[in-house]
């Protein structure tokens, strides 16, 4: 209550009106009202009136949240938080290597960057994951949707058709083999269908459009809620051409990181950016570092590295807040992104699970 | 889309006249500024300003489409896929032969055949889609003034003997050719970003240039300092255009 005029979101010339008018808190803005509000600074009763209502829409804004409400200002206790993360749910890649190094699969609620040079798996990771976050709770997945933004223009939609494919034959495989009630219900809705009526896709030519695709995804996720997954192929490639202001190229991909952040929390969706290589020519050598400059490094949560040793593909996780550096090989098959060697099969324990959800998975053999 | 003029997107009158007396009449020039920029400029709210902001991504963000509906689309007219290239084991591992509505990129040592490959493919356009082909016209964009027009008309003549019999239909097919010598890097550019009302002018089915690598050697030297940037800026700046190009009309680059 005790709020500064100057502080308030109101239109520039108002606030330099009333700061003129001689008035300093939001309490004396509110005690005038608003048809003397409008005798004292000359505008119009509606304008008065518009700018009072903004006043208490922020001042009781404060109110609650200091009372604990679901406002922007978000205060937890490190309990509280841990018990949300562990009944999180992860996306699972269907590469056991690369899940394992992740902690259980790409973290909703957290950007995820993956880094590589052109050919080394990057959009098929992300056409796997948009198939994978629509797997059922009961196989193990988080039962989303997906938006698929994509600046290059390499989504094939034969290929999440194959993906698509062999990730329902996996679940059909694994509710034969345990023969469950809510499996075979869910597999019911999980066709290929419905997978692909679940992935929305926006191409996006320049970063004009980009910019105002991020700024109106809080209100498409609003009327879509069940989406689980952002990816965005390709955030460098507008980005880095016809850019001479380089400040400029900074602010904006600050403003997008700071926008993707607030998406990711509010609707508890994993963001997955891609991003290109670019050289680095030091005193002696020259290395392959992520494009997009330094102070993008920070904008993500986790990042992956993709690159080659020879013919092998390896993925290095490069940065993360709670796991390991460690790099794993993969392989790309005609079913998506998988393991190299077809994993052992498991036999499952007892029921010592923390969460549900998360029955452990049982693999198929190659065939 | 970016270049969208404000005026259309919605925004009232007096509203534009006071963003052009700060040089801003486009959606890019919208977008880039910070909120509390915005507020200066427009004078007005906070929340109207924000307001705005969705008023103007509305105005130029991309449409939306599900995979399924893309897929749908896609198998109406499954013949327009691919342009087959009659190698049948190149096909096979290209999964049909040269997709249609994206960039393909041919490389290779010098000699090995990439400028006889592209003229073949010229043929194979011209012809009509019974036979596999396209039934289009063709841009070829020459950088080394490798194209022979001896070599095209004895390639359709051996190739397609039975279909090239008359003199008339080579004529047809040398008429649908089009060919463009371009020697700099600043004509590349110039002429790929002219070819869109070409493409619907002349029915074209194939653009191909050969070759993009020649030009940008010899007008960049890497070693000097500003030279990198400036050629991946050309290189970038192309290739989008070029990408734009074959997703809207659904050829082969």
């Amino acid at each position: 209550m005790q709020r500064e005029v100057g502080s308030l979101p109101l239109a520039p010339s108002l606030r330099a009106r009333l700061a003129a008018a001689g008035f300093q808190t939001a309490q004396e803005l509110l005690e005038t009202g608003p048809c003397g509000l409008s005798k004292e600074i000359g505008i119009s009763k509606e304008e008065a009136l518009e700018a009072l209502q903004v006043v208490r829409q922020e001042c009781h804004g404060g109110a609650a949240r200091t009372a604990g409400g679901s406002g922007t200002a978000r205060k937890f206790t490190a309990l509280e938080l841990l018990e949300e993360e562990q009944a999180q749910g992860f996306i699972i890649t269907f590469c056991s290597a690369l899940d394992n190094v992740l902690g259980g699969g790409v973290q909703l609620t957290k950007i995820t960057e993956v880094c590589g040079a052109p050919g080394v798996g990057k959009t098929q990771l992300c056409m796997q994951l948009a198939v994978d976050v629509q797997i059922p709770e009961c196989f193990g997945g988080v039962a989303g949707e997906a938006v698929f933004i994509d600046t290059e223009g390499s989504f094939m939609v034969d290929r999440v058709v194959d993906i698509a494919a062999a990730c329902v034959q996996h679940c059909q495989l694994i509710a034969e083999a345990q023969q469950e009630e809510d499996h075979l219900k869910a597999l019911e809705t999980f066709s290929l269908e419905s997978i692909l009526s679940h992935i929305y896709y926006f191409r996006c030519l320049d970063y004009t459009e980009l910019l105002a695709q991020v700024y109106l995804l809080p209100e498409f996720l609003s009327e879509h809620s069940k989406v689980r997954l952002v990816v965005i192929d390709g955030i460098a490639f507008p980005f880095r051409h016809d850019f001479e202001d380089l400040s400029l190229r900074t602010r904006l991909l600050n403003g997008l990181a700071q926008q993707l952040i607030i998406v990711a929390n509010d609707h508890k969706a994993a963001v997955v950016l891609t991003n290109q290589m670019t050289t680095r020519i030091g005193q002696s050598q020259s290395t392959l570092v992520p494009a997009l400059g330094e102070s993008w490094g920070h904008a993500a949560t986790v990042r992956l590295i993709f690159h080659w040793d020879n013919s092998q593909r390896l993925a290095t996780l490069y940065k993360s807040p709670s796991q390991r550096e460690a790099t794993i090989p993969y392989h790309i098959t005609p079913h998506g992104f998988r393991d190299v060697q077809p994993p052992a099969v498991t036999q499952n324990a007892g029921g010592t699970e923390v969460n549900p959800r998360k029955r452990p998975r049982r693999e198929e053999e190659k065939q | 889309m970016a270049a969208k003029k404000l005026r259309r997107a919605q925004l009232s009158q007096e509203l534009c006249e006071r963003l052009s007396r700060c040089q801003i009449t486009t959606c890019q020039d919208f977008l880039c500024l910070s909120l509390l920029e915005l507020m200066k400029v427009t004078g007005q709210s906070y929340y109207e300003v924000q307001k705005l902001l969705c008023k103007v991504s509305r105005a130029c963000a991309p449409k939306m489409q599900t995979a399924y509906e893309m897929k749908l689309r896609k198998s109406v007219s499954p013949s327009s896929a691919f342009l087959s290239t009659t190698l049948h084991s190149l096909d096979g591992v290209l999964h049909g032969g040269v997709p249609c509505g994206s960039l393909t990129e041919i490389t290779s040592p010098p000699g090995c055949g990439k400028t006889q490959f592209c003229i073949m493919l010229s043929v194979l356009a011209t012809l009509p889609v019974s036979m596999g082909g396209l039934d289009g016209a063709v841009i070829y964009i020459d950088t080394e003034s490798a194209f022979s027009a001896e070599r095209l008309i004895e390639i359709a003549g051996n190739r397609f003997p039975s279909y090239f019999d008359s003199d008339e239909k080579v004529f047809c097919m040398t008429r649908s050719i089009h060919l463009y010598r371009e020697l700099t890097c600043c004509s590349v550019l110039k002429r790929i970003m002219s070819l869109e009302e070409e493409i619907i002018s002349k029915k074209v089915k194939l653009i191909i240039i050969d070759s993009v690598a020649s030009v940008v050697r010899k007008e960049f030297d890497t070693k000097l300092q500003g030279n990198l940037a400036e050629r991946s800026n050309f290189l970038t700046r192309g290739a989008s255009v070029l990408k734009y190009l074959a997703e809207e009309f659904s050829i082969p680059v």
